[in-house]
């Protein structure tokens, strides 16, 4: 019976409150760095929210940015971001960043790999509730997204599924057309991830290059 | 005319290091006292709450491992062993039971969970009973199934923040064609149950090919049964193992109060050593004014007022410190719960330190009652000083 009731003490003090939003980690972050980042050496860790960062007025200029309201009970303004600074011989070489998004059946979480410059270098699904999880879970769909950056993803419009101008976003082939719902939440968390990723760490470099062509981000 | 307390509270001022110190030793103490006594209330209260919300008080479960019992419990694990229904039905019939709800807990591995996959588990809950035996459980969205065998689900927050998913959404199963409509999200509870994907207890077995199998009987005890004596009832039944709440809120408390017995001593020594720094203040006090007490008695000053002087400046003393440190523990309990939270084994959810008006009340008067009847024998040898002696004995 002691071990019961040890067993059941073990599990109580584990069992801790979390009060706030829940972000995205990587699950393991020692072995998940180093496959997306081969050749890094270690990594640090930051956590930023919106709330923290700018409130309601960076949620606005986010939104507008991603050309999306944020929607539901979960995707807030408390939502805490883990930016993971990847680092080789103590010198940053780039970034990791995921973010939480609806799919049709289940949550999806997308982690991009980026260079300084804020351009994708790796795409990973950590979690995937799909039924055609199998095919976007395939190396061939997550290639086509490296090279791309922020700028690929201001010609796309998350609402309309409309890829313009320059923007080679078009090109990204959905492997299975069943999957429809759940490509384009991919597409939609990517864009998210770069926006957020440009207001976080790269000082909004592509913030400037949008309004340049005359749009209306302010 | 200036009264008599006016008179004691510049006496103390005269010497500001000296009664600064003594009040100080006083608020420790008091300190001490209050956030114990806080401890003993608020610890307590948050396990007996932590526990009530689990809705049950016995866990059966077919026998195995142990650790398997506990998770299945509190934090929503795998039973590899199963036991028949049949089971549920001889429990239901005790006299000393008020209800029980069965459960059948299964888990799936998810391929798309991680690099390499990971496990997500379903609870089967019986919508006749679970909702009524865990009524603390409230709704951010929806509500409980609507049928028995409903592909119906209700996720805990956390749960239904991983998956993104509201009341409304369709969900999915790993390796199941089968769709499911979400018809509740829980409020959060800082419980296992956060975490929890329910769903209708045949909807499980049918899907997962367990029909009439469960690994978990909740168990609701009658308030007036004889627990011990239904345990052992239970142990009696074959190939089945018990987790008594009770026995774990007793263990629970039996460690904790090992770690209340250190605290309290400590905090006895705290007064001891602030009531002979009291004494001490105020006979040193005493000594040093001999001539001016002298005085006082040769002006037509009775011993008794002497006796109230001296006491007064004592009783400042003591309500001084007993106020300050009562503040000081309602201004440290956060610090003294994390301290608390990183020794004790366990500790549960929600305050832990319980410091009500009440408890303040009492502390002061408890702290200001200990320094009066310190400050008796001070103020006695005061108040018998010969005047003529007195005055004399300075002069010389």
């Amino acid at each position: 019976m002691l071990r019961y009731i040890i067993s059941v003490l073990i599990i109580l003090s584990c069992s801790d409150i979390a009060l706030g939003a829940v972000g995205c980690d990587l699950n393991e972050p020692d072995r998940d760095v180093a496959r997306l980042f081969p050749g890094s050496t270690g990594f640090k860790t930051m956590y930023i929210s919106i709330d923290r960062k700018g409130g309601n007025q960076l949620l606005a200029r986010i939104e507008e940015r991603l050309g999306d309201k944020f929607q539901g009970l979960f995707e807030t303004g408390d939502v805490p971001y883990t930016i993971y600074q990847v680092l080789k011989e103590g010198k940053k070489i780039g970034y990791i960043h995921g973010v939480n998004q609806k799919g049709q059946y289940g949550g999806i979480q997308v982690f991009l790999a980026l260079d300084l410059d804020g351009v994708i270098t790796g795409f990973y699904f950590q979690k995937l509730t799909s039924k055609y999880a199998q095919q976007l879970r395939a190396p061939e769909f997550g290639k086509q997204f490296s090279g791309m950056s922020l700028k690929d993803f201001y010609g796309y419009d998350i609402k309309s599924n409309k890829a313009t101008g320059e923007s080679r976003v078009g090109n990204i082939i959905n492997p299975e057309p069943l999957a429809e719902q759940d490509f384009r939440a991919a597409l939609r968390a990517v864009k998210k991830n770069l926006v957020l990723m440009d207001e976080f760490v790269l000082g909004n470099k592509y913030l400037t290059s949008l309004t340049r062509k005359g749009d209306s981000v302010k | 005319m200036i009264r008599i307390y006016q008179v004691a509270y510049k006496n103390l001022l005269r010497k500001k290091t000296r009664s600064g110190l003594t009040i100080i030793g006083i608020a420790l103490a008091a300190w001490v006292l209050v956030s114990l006594l806080g401890f003993n209330a608020g610890y307590e209260s948050s396990l007996n709450r932590d526990i009530d919300s689990l809705g049950y008080q016995m866990l059966v479960t077919a026998k195995g491992c142990p650790y398997e019992a506990a998770t299945l419990m509190l934090k929503g694990g795998t039973g590899l062993k199963y036991m028949k229904k049949e089971i549920a039905d001889e429990i239901s019939k005790e006299p000393e039971v008020d209800g029980i709800t069965s459960m059948l807990m299964h888990a799936v591995f998810d391929p798309n969970k991680g690099e390499s996959g990971g496990i997500t588990a379903y609870l089967g809950v019986d919508p006749a009973t679970f909702p009524g035996m865990k009524s603390s459980l409230e709704f951010q969205q929806g509500e409980w199934f609507t049928d028995p065998e409903a592909p119906e689900v209700v996720m805990g927050y956390e749960a239904a923040e991983l998956e993104q998913r509201e009341a409304g959404d369709k969900f999915i199963i790993p390796g199941q064609d089968a769709e499911f409509d979400v018809v509740g999200i829980l409020k959060r509870t800082g419980t296992q149950d956060d975490g929890t994907i329910f769903m209708p207890l045949n909807t499980v077995q049918n899907l997962f090919g367990f029909k009439d199998e469960l690994t978990g009987i909740g168990v609701k005890i009658n308030k007036d049964a004889d627990i011990t004596q239904f345990e052992e009832k239970m142990y009696k039944l074959p190939d089945v193992q018990v987790v008594s709440l009770s026995q774990v809120k007793q263990t629970i408390m039996t460690l904790v109060s090992t770690a209340k017995v250190m605290v309290f001593s400590i905090a006895v020594i705290a007064i001891l050593i602030s009531i002979v720094g009291v004494i001490n203040t105020i006979l040193m006090s005493v000594m040093e004014r001999m001539q001016e007490i002298g005085i006082l008695k040769s002006m037509g000053a009775t011993a008794w007022d002497v006796f109230k002087l001296i006491w007064f400046e004592t009783l400042i003393l003591c309500f001084s410190g007993g106020v300050a440190g009562t503040i000081l523990a309602l201004g440290t309990s956060k610090f003294a719960e994390i301290l608390i939270r990183s020794i004790l084994p366990y500790a549960p959810s929600g305050g832990l330190i319980k410091i009500d008006i009440s408890l303040v009340i009492a502390s002061i008067a408890v702290v200001t009652f200990i320094g009066l009847i310190s400050g008796i024998f001070p103020s006695w040898k005061a108040g018998r000083v010969k005047p003529l002696e007195a005055i004399r004995s300075q002069v010389e």
